[in-house]
């Protein structure tokens, strides 16, 4: 045994760097947040300028907040905590700066790509191929200088934090790179390798999940930090530790199809994504109860401590996030909510209270440690916790009321049932411009409340000399217990959790025999392990305080956790026929001129506001027509089926109206819809569609599966031509005078397809390649 | 365990406290609230109870019970679609309240392509006697109601129903003269 004291210089000064980095992206984030909850209310707010639209800036606000503002809190929460949990000083100063600078580039060309409308049109994923790979890169910095840390710790057990920071390097790494696989077809445009349902599935599996692991697990680890270290109280529960994080990242993956209820997706995909997602909600509470409850003995300190406040707040917030997060993955529930506010209102209660009080609390804790100064005043921080209060009840408040306003009047039926009550979708819009209007107040009321921590902290480190952390530690040479490969997999725990979820999968997805044997099989696990833990409970302890001094197998079993839960709903879905998933009606493929139409639709951001998926629900089928199959978007590279309602689904709007009526309504909507909130495109009139770009978007196509024809560049051109000439003729019959060559005409070429299929019977669609 | 390790502060009379410290943290090892472990044992059973119901034991499909409930609303507006003939569309069109109610839909639904005073724009002139699909007043209804292919008049019974259709034909009827 040998023992000693070293003396540890931190390194700091990337912390500040990622701390004052996120106060300046949090106002840029929040402020186009303000801006196009503005635009939703007063059209004129979009200024006819195409960079100024909500299409486009609706992806730089949900980039900013999450990967800007959240994402340097997160680093510089990570940083500090790491270094000073694992006894280390970050294993390289010259990785902590390329991490640091190469965040900031990727927001900066974010920042500059997305106004221009390059795209890739899926949500939280718009960033173009080049800054995708420029992310995972800078990620793999991330976790090479974190693992590498790990590596010369000096302390060898592992605290809980850091179990949620290996969570989500591994889980970000693993979702971002799979729902980012695209195939280039030029150096600012891809198209997603996944089309349709399974880019659907995909997309939400690495959606939901950048809610998890991004907002929610690398917060969930600063809280058992930072909380603890500002209540001076001891954690509440380790045992309660243990549970909620296995059950957090084994669960939480499985929950992605609830983004999808009601649509095509396949049922039982849709199942699972419930029953998971209200299987979340214990875990979930746990590390709200592990924040709250470690607070207790530490409340009198809440008058007078703003940094409690606010994470006394934030977990709140969280607990009210994740107990409404199940609630609407209830089908029904979700039939009302979905396409509407109440969602928007759902993902402001996290990212506002839990993540934005979170960032407050941690930076008011950090600034007088970082820079040897007192706060510049207690008072305004204290002025700033009530502003953001009041603003995101006002926000939460508004947006609850308004979404389930318009769900009801969308759901809404008279005359027995027979009709709409409100046919005109406009009808139900101007019904809640006033709460819309409140969100303004709302979001305003919180980003001044933001805006005077960036002056607080402004005046707290004028003048102030930064000041690197350094602590005499106490080291403990003796060398840990290895678990090792078998260590790691054959022990108790490890052995019924993997066989238990084996027979459960066999018990889902067999036949008549195999599911009474998965039953069985599952039921005669939780019986033998529960046994089992009663019998030999130590046993089980003392493995998991062994796998908590080996980083390596901890690492490897959090990622067998997360990995489990997309394999077994991803791999059906892409390796299906795609003949067996189409229903009975298949999609024709776009002529060349309506896809350089639909990329004009993805890279104005259409998808922001209109959906096109009619869903499995009496009301949308009255309104929209009968509802959607798997195979009407199954050629759909990046599939669009959409988020939120602000405008009418638009999956049948081919054919519904006469060219004109779109040429129109893109100049002004307000001519030909009064009241609407859209936005002019006068540019698409005036520019030209990218008829070179269409060769090799066509050769993407062909490769990714579309049965397109090997046309000559020369037989491309003549197509879009006719069609082209063909919609201008028809504009003319209605007196209007249009270049066949502006980007209007693709567009309304596009809009006129959608819907536009053809029925399939099995037998010829398994015919088909 | 050298002398001077950190330890854990322990006051008498509080629950255990794990034996380590973490950058001056330490953890109690409190049993899991039962109120926590119930609601995560229901979840679990709801879950395995819920897929064999949907899963193996479940009947139709949602899209199967959506279209049986869409062919319902049909027959019943084709039950009552019966009701109008010409004789009663000229009526409704001299009716006050009916024309009133029309006139709302109109407004509503028709006035972006045929104009605030029927004159016409995207769609076709309904104010002058010509008449290009047929001027009797159930064929007008019945182009409201199914519109006409290829000409972008799309169908509106399917949003409106038979009486807001019958309304809204009222209403077009009241800016002509009667026979």
């Amino acid at each position: 045994m040998s023992a000693r004291n070293v003396t540890i210089h931190y390194n700091d000064k990337v912390v500040r760097q990622f701390l004052l980095a996120t106060i300046i992206w949090g106002v840029v984030g929040m402020l186009v947040g303000v801006l196009i909850a503005s635009q939703l209310n007063f059209w004129r707010a979009n200024f006819d300028l195409p960079w100024l639209t909500f299409g486009r800036l609706r992806p730089l606000h949900t980039n900013a907040v999450i990967f800007a503002f959240v994402g340097n809190m997160m680093f510089a929460g990570v940083y500090y905590s790491t270094q000073r949990l694992v006894k280390a000083r970050l294993a390289s100063d010259f990785l902590s700066s390329l991490h640091f600078w190469g965040w900031q580039a990727i927001i900066v060309s974010a920042a500059i790509t997305l106004p221009l409308g390059f795209s890739r049109g899926k949500e939280y994923a718009e960033l173009i191929w080049p800054i995708n790979i420029a992310v995972a890169g800078i990620w793999v910095v991330f976790a090479v200088n974190f693992f590498w840390t790990l590596a010369r710790r000096q302390e060898r057990n592992l605290y809980v934090a850091i179990w949620f920071y290996i969570g989500t390097i591994i889980t970000v790494a693993m979702l971002y790179i799979v729902n980012h696989l695209s195939l280039p077809t030029s150096l600012t445009h891809s198209y997603p390798i996944f089309g349709g349902v399974q880019d659907a599935l995909v997309q939400w599996w690495y959606g939901h999940n950048a809610v998890a692991f991004f907002l929610t697990t690398p917060i969930l680890g600063i809280m058992y930090y930072f909380l603890p270290k500002a209540a001076e109280r001891p954690v509440y529960s380790y045992r309660l530790s243990v549970i909620h994080f296995w059950s957090l990242v084994f669960v939480y993956i499985w929950a992605g199809p609830h983004h999808l209820l009601n649509t095509a997706l396949p049922d039982w995909l849709q199942t699972l994504g419930m029953t998971f997602s209200l299987m979340l909600w214990a875990p979930s509470w746990g590390g709200m109860l592990n924040g709250l409850l470690t607070l207790r003995g530490a409340w009198d300190k809440l008058r007078t401590e703003p940094v409690l406040k606010f994470f006394a707040a934030a977990v709140t917030f969280y607990g009210m996030a994740t107990f409404e997060g199940p609630l609407l993955s209830i089908k029904s529930v979700n039939a009302l909510g979905h396409y509407t506010d109440w969602i928007i209102g759902h993902v402001h209660a996290g990212a506002l209270g839990w993540n934005g009080f979170m960032a407050a609390g941690m930076i008011y804790w950090l600034v007088p440690r970082l820079w040897n100064k007192p706060l510049y005043s207690t008072a305004l921080a204290n002025i700033h916790f009530w502003l953001g209060i009041v603003g995101i009840l006002l926000y939460v408040a508004a947006m609850w009321v308004s979404g389930i306003t318009q769900g009801l009047m969308l759901n809404a039926t008279a005359e027995g049932g027979t009709v709409l009550a409100y046919p005109n979708f406009l009808d139900t819009l101007n019904s809640i411009r006033v709460l819309m209007g409140l969100r303004i107040v709302g979001g305003g009321l919180y980003l001044v409340g933001f805006l005077l921590l960036g002056y607080n902290v402004l005046r707290s480190i004028r003048g102030a000399r930064a000041v690197d952390g350094v602590a005499e530690v106490f080291v403990d040479d003796t060398p840990s217990p290895r678990v090792g490969v078998a260590g790691t997999i054959f022990n108790p725990p490890v052995i019924f959790s993997a066989l238990g979820t084996l027979f459960a999968c066999v018990w889902m997805f067999g036949g008549d025999f195999l599911q009474l044997v998965g039953l069985f099989g599952t039921a005669l696990c939780v019986i033998l392990a529960w046994l089992h833990f009663e019998s030999r409970s130590r046993g089980w302890a003392d493995w998991y305080e062994r796998l908590l001094v080996n980083a390596a197998p901890f690492t490897v079993l959090t990622f067998l956790a997360v990995a489990a839960g997309g394999l077994i709903q991803i791999i059906p879905t892409v390796v299906v026929n795609r003949a067996q998933n189409v229903e009975d009606r298949i999609q024709v493929p776009y002529t060349p001129l309506e896809l350089a139409g639909r990329d004009i639709y993805v890279s104005e951001g259409c998808y922001n506001c209109h959906s096109q998926m009619i869903r499995t629900l009496v009301p949308d089928v009255m309104r929209y027509g009968d509802y959607s199959r798997l195979g009407e978007s199954i050629y759909d590279h990046p599939y669009q089926w959409g988020s939120r309602r602000i405008g009418p689904d638009l999956a049948r709007v081919g054919g519904k109206y006469p060219d004109s009526w779109h040429y129109h309504h893109m100049l002004n909507p307000r001519a030909i819809s009064p009241g609407s909130n859209m936005p002019n495109y006068p540019w698409l009139f005036e520019r030209d569609t990218d008829v070179a770009a269409l060769p090799s978007k066509l050769a993407v196509q062909r490769t990714l599966g579309v049965p397109y024809p090997d046309w000559s560049e020369a037989e491309l051109k003549a197509q879009v031509d006719e069609q082209a000439a063909g919609i201008a003729a028809r504009l003319r019959a209605a007196d209007i005078l249009v270049e066949p060559s502006r980007e209007i005409v693709a567009l309304i070429a596009y809009l006129q397809k959608l819907g536009k299929s053809e029925p399939v019977t099995p037998q010829v669609a398994s015919a088909k390649p | 365990m050298s002398a001077h390790a950190p330890q854990p502060p322990q006051k008498p009379g509080e629950d255990p406290i794990r034996p380590h410290v973490f950058d001056g943290i330490a953890e109690y090892d409190k049993r899991l609230p039962n109120w926590w472990l119930m609601t995560l044992y229901a979840s679990i059973a709801f879950a395995v109870v819920y897929w064999m119901a949907t899963q193996h034991f479940g009947g139709k499909s949602d899209g199967e019970k959506v279209t049986a409930h869409i062919q319902g609303i049909r027959a019943a507006k084709l039950a009552a679609a019966g009701s109008y003939d010409d004789a009663a569309l000229w009526e409704m069109s001299r009716n006050a309240s009916i024309v009133a109610a029309g006139a709302a839909t109109y407004a509503s639904t028709c006035v972006a392509c045929h104009g605030a005073n029927l004159e016409g724009g995207i769609g076709l002139n309904l104010a002058d006697a010509q008449w290009k699909h047929g001027g009797a007043p159930t064929t007008i209804m019945r182009a409201v109601a199914e519109g006409i292919a290829g000409t972008g008049m799309p169908p509106w019974g399917p949003m409106l129903g038979p009486k807001k259709t019958a309304e809204v034909t009222a209403f077009v009827l009241s800016k002509h003269p009667a026979p």
